[in-house]
């Protein structure tokens, strides 16, 4: 997202979003699909929620001893021969691969789809130094050609027409063609190939790292991640150091839970083992495989508050299921991340200033969490970020006022009493049959496009004695 | 039968849906519950806690245990959040152990309404005061904070003189959220309108849900558009009809969850 | 640039303070793992009848397509039958001692142009010129070291004689495997994975390991399934009863 586009405040970008049919329509069905398939998916697998427990295990157990497990990883990657590097921040993640690939002498880039490279917005600088990045995932390909964000984690198109693709295929392909979903898979597989034959560089991300071994695992469903992990001449890998898992037993784990979720396949299409670069007799692989190891906010959660989210198997099944998401999409979010964990990862990555406006994006109903494979306690962390945004005093001073005076009253049953006779006398103008159609001030954000009902004309504590007098009769 | 309850009237309960409190409390007495409503009782403390006020919310949850702790009676609570706040929250805000204590103990005997009747009290069969089709809206609280959803539908199943009909996203959010409702307006409505979409597809004459909250935003909704649909808390669909068989329902194995 | 010290160091801290947070276990991993697939193995063996029928359905669940023949002598004839079926010519395959029997010369003699990859090291140039081949061929045969029935996948180990172009360029991916590949469950696929990795690893085994579940596909423009993306359109998997004979993953 674009500096211009987060000066647009929360709420009027959910509007917009509101207001787009197509973007509409294209959430309700792709939601609703991915929904009933990970149903679907889940109801053929009778020890789902076994594995389920056991994958949030695993990744609980992992956290609690970090440091050996990634020490683990490093020493059987540079063991088969790759380069690992460290990056505490975006900006040395950048710089390192910046130097891959002035090192490689590399024009251009292929890049299997990575959230992480998202993260750091390694493609604008990999343009201005001279690299072409060229996204190779489908949907990462077109929104590239259309200069966006992905809207969703795993399906970053989703808010675009076959009509705006064969329309920008002709714009940037120069290629005139009818919006036929098969015609423009088979351009882009066209124009792809030539790509990933010619490239010196492939980057990719990790869906895990096995630390026993030293693998790094990607889960596509093209054949993109093959490429960019066979047929360039340098492979670079970019992961966040919480994707690491203990050994190839836990990999199987995740396997049977992480398609499932996300698309409701039992497997992805492609799950690709790398173990480093090409060995004596292959005839393709990489010369040099380097693995990326990126911080950029994550460890200082492993003790904090966000901890859980780095549990996160970036699946996308809590965006499917969030009725925010639903109705407003990816883009409205403003983040590289969107829905119910990319608020979390947002404040993870920027702060919770960050997110004094997306911290409230949630009705809490907890679709999320029951969604989640490793059961990630979504609902509370958003209060515990709402907590941080209020006793932070980043929420504005009249909200906290208004909270803290509801707050006063509450302690003063007699004020309260009074408070609820006062505010028939102030309804009485307002009320008709019970209903309120139009309230000034605050709840007139209810009354615009709801009734609101009134104060009954005595409330339940004022009809007590009479119910008690109806008991001893 | 001679169970004492208390009944928790909730600060939606008590200023918007009174004769919602009235329909509980008789109808409990029917069936031979004493009910006690322990007086100075205003809110749960749940809109502070969502909101991230949580000092302010500990200040008024102690308040509420200490107002509940009299007798060792079951409570009783019309809506699913309200009875989630004082279950799953209450213990954390506390500060000392023995303050953690005494809300544990509030939290072991308080119940949302369906599941009082149905696995305290072991009442399935009751007459429904609604003629026609009844449909149930799962309260995101109640269904997945507290994991009950088949109380209240054993409940509207066995309701003679209405039938019964699921809701196609039943659990679906009704956009309500508290302040969620009036922070993020038009999200809260779209949410909403399709909630409402899906109701009025069912048939269903009445929608019945568990939760004020809930309850507020889904008849704020039908009434602006003029729905003939009704949307009505539990207690008033439900009467004691005498003559039905006495303990008709075995009470649920075990406890509720908690 | 941060070295690995100063990385550790920091991760160090912050799991000494987040010590306690929540527990977990890790997966309990098998001690001997490579005697443990052995005894598998031999379960499986009882087995493979249905687990070959579960394959079956699986792959066509993901529109893979399932041949069955008695003997490896067949194999070819089922290749050239899938070629003639799709207007196909050109043809890449494993070598002999890599896919346990020699398909190139009888697809010769079919009238296909078929060649067959390396079995060792090669220069550069070679290697370029193989690549442009597996790129502009229709169809590629390879062998399947494993092939999981819950999920109807085939996985395919890279190295020496086993170059990874043959099943991902061509648009037609064509696999060879015989009951011994038979696993029944992603959960005994783990252990197989622990067994290849335990101790020294065999110096032919390459660095790839690929689980391919059927074609290509994504649903990425309006949530339209197409298949052929970036890797092959179409995915036979041919299940040789009497066994061939090929060094093993």
């Amino acid at each position: 997202m674009t500096e211009p586009e987060l000066a647009t405040p929360f709420r009027e970008r959910a509007e917009r979003a509101l207001g787009d049919r197509f973007l509409q329509e294209a959430l309700t069905i792709a939601t609703t699909k991915f929904i009933t398939l990970r149903r679907e998916a889940f109801a053929e697998l009778p020890e789902g929620e076994a594995l389920r427990d056991q994958a949030r295990a695993i990744k609980e157990a992992t956290l609690q001893r970090l440091d050996y497990w990634l020490e683990r990883l490093v020493d059987n990657v540079e063991r088969r021969g790759g380069h690992v590097h460290y990056a505490t921040s975006a900006d040395e993640a950048r710089a390192i691969v910046l130097d891959i690939a002035r090192r490689t002498g590399a024009r251009m880039a292929v890049k299997s789809k990575s959230m992480a490279t998202e993260e750091i917005h390694l493609n604008e600088a990999l343009e201005a130094a001279g690299v072409t990045p060229v996204e190779t995932d489908l949907g990462e390909y077109i929104i590239q050609l259309a200069h966006e964000r992905p809207s969703h984690i795993i399906a970053p198109a989703i808010h675009k027409t076959k009509g705006q693709v064969a329309e920008l295929f002709a714009r940037e392909l120069g290629r005139e063609t009818e919006p036929d979903p098969e015609v423009l898979t088979r351009i882009a597989r066209v124009e792809l190939r030539e790509k990933f034959l010619q490239a010196d560089l492939g980057i990719s991300g990790a869906n895990f790292a096995v630390a026993e071994t030293g693998t790094v695992v990607l889960v596509t469903n093209e054949g993109n991640g093959r490429m960019v992990t066979s047929l360039p001449r340098v492979h670079v890998a970019v992961m966040g150091v919480e994707k690491v898992i203990p050994s190839m037993t836990d990999l199987a784990v995740f396997l049977a839970i992480l398609a499932k979720s996300a698309t409701g396949q039992k497997l992805s299409v492609y799950t690709s083992l790398v173990n480093g670069p090409r060995r004596g007799g292959e005839l393709e692989g990489p010369e040099e495989f380097h693995l990326v190891l990126l911080d950029n906010g994550r460890v200082r959660q492993i003790a904090g508050p966000l901890r859980e989210s780095l549990n996160c198997l970036r699946c996308g099944a809590c965006l499917n299921v969030c009725p925010v998401y639903r109705q407003i999409g990816g883009h409205a979010y403003g983040y590289t991340y969107p829905g119910p964990i990319g608020i979390l990862l947002t404040a993870m990555l920027n702060g919770p200033a960050s997110v004094k406006d997306l911290a409230h994006a949630s009705s809490l109903c907890g679709a999320c969490m029951d969604a989640c494979p490793v059961r990630i306690d979504i609902p509370r962390m958003l209060i515990e970020l709402r907590k941080e945004v209020s006793e932070g005093r980043i929420a504005p001073w009249s909200e906290r006022m208004v909270f803290g005076a509801f707050a006063w009253l509450l302690r003063r049953p007699g004020l309260y009493r009074l408070g609820a006779r006062l505010g028939r006398l102030a309804q009485a103008p307002l009320a008709r049959g019970g209903r309120i159609r139009r309230v000034p001030l605050f709840f007139g954000e209810w009354t615009r496009t709801r009734d609101l009902p009134a104060i009954a004309p005595r409330t339940f504590q004022e009809r007590w004695a009479d119910l008690e007098r109806e008991a001893r009769r | 039968m001679s169970v004492t309850a208390a009944f928790m009237v909730t600060c939606l309960g008590d200023m918007f849906y009174p004769e919602v409190g009235e329909r509980i409390v008789r109808l409990l007495r029917r069936l031979g519950v004493t009910v006690g409503f322990p007086p100075g009782q205003t809110c749960c403390g749940l809109p502070l806690f969502n909101s991230g006020y949580h000092a302010e919310a500990a200040a008024v949850a102690r308040r509420t245990v200490e107002i509940f702790a009299g007798a060792e009676s079951p409570v009783v609570v019309p809506s699913g959040s309200c009875a989630w706040m004082v279950k799953h929250e209450y213990a954390g805000l506390m500060a000392t152990p023995a303050e953690r204590t005494a809300a544990e103990r509030l939290a072991g005997r308080t119940y949302e309404l369906s599941q009082f009747l149905v696995r305290v009290l072991g009442r399935r069969r009751f007459r429904s005061a609604v003629a026609g089709t009844l449909t149930y809206h799962d309260s995101c609280h109640l269904l997945r904070g507290l994991h009950e959803s088949e109380s209240p539908r054993a409940l509207l199943r066995e309701a003679a003189g209405a039938t019964f009909v699921e809701l196609p996203g039943s659990d679906e959010c009704c956009g309500f959220g508290g302040s969620f409702s009036v922070r993020l307006p038009e999200v809260s409505t779209a949410i909403l309108d399709k909630k409402l979409a899906s109701v009025e597809a069912s048939g269903a004459d009445c929608v019945v849900a568990c939760d004020a909250g809930c309850l507020m935003q889904m008849r704020g909704g039908l009434s602006r558009r003029a729905s003939r649909v009704q949307a009505l808390h539990l207690a008033e669909v439900l009467e004691v009809e005498n003559h039905l068989p006495e303990g008709s329902g075995e009470p649920f194995q075990g406890s509720p969850s908690t | 640039m941060t070295s690995r010290t100063e990385f550790f160091r920091r991760i160090r801290a912050e799991v000494e303070r987040g010590r306690g947070a929540a527990p977990g276990t890790t997966a309990p991993r098998p001690a001997q793992p490579r005697e443990r697939l052995d005894v598998l193995r031999r379960e499986l063996s009882e087995r493979w009848r249905e687990n070959l029928d579960c394959f079956g359905r699986e792959f066509e669940r993901v529109a893979g397509v399932l041949h069955r023949v008695g003997d490896a002598r067949e194999v070819p004839g089922v290749v050239a039958r899938i070629a003639a079926e799709r207007g196909m010519r050109k043809v890449v395959a494993w070598p002999g001692e890599t896919l346990g029997l020699d398909i190139v010369t009888p697809l010769i003699a079919q009238g296909l142009e078929a060649a067959a990859m390396p079995g060792a090291e090669v220069g550069p140039a070679e290697r370029e010129r193989l690549r442009a081949l597996a790129a502009a061929a229709d169809l590629g045969v390879t062998a399947a070291d494993v092939a999981i029935a819950e999920t109807g996948t085939l996985v395919v180990v890279s190295g020496a004689g086993r170059p990874r172009s043959t099943s991902l360029l061509p648009a037609c991916h064509v696999a060879v495997f015989d009951r011994e590949a038979l696993v029944e469950s992603l959960l005994q696929m783990g252990l197989v994975l622990e067994a290849w990795h335990e101790g020294a690893e065999p110096s032919w085994r390459g660095a790839a390991i690929n689980f391919i579940t059927g074609p290509s596909r994504t649903a990425d423009i309006e949530l339209t399934l197409t298949r052929g993306v970036h890797g092959p359109r179409e995915v036979h998997a041919v299940f040789v009863e009497q066994g061939i004979r090929a060094h093993r993953a």
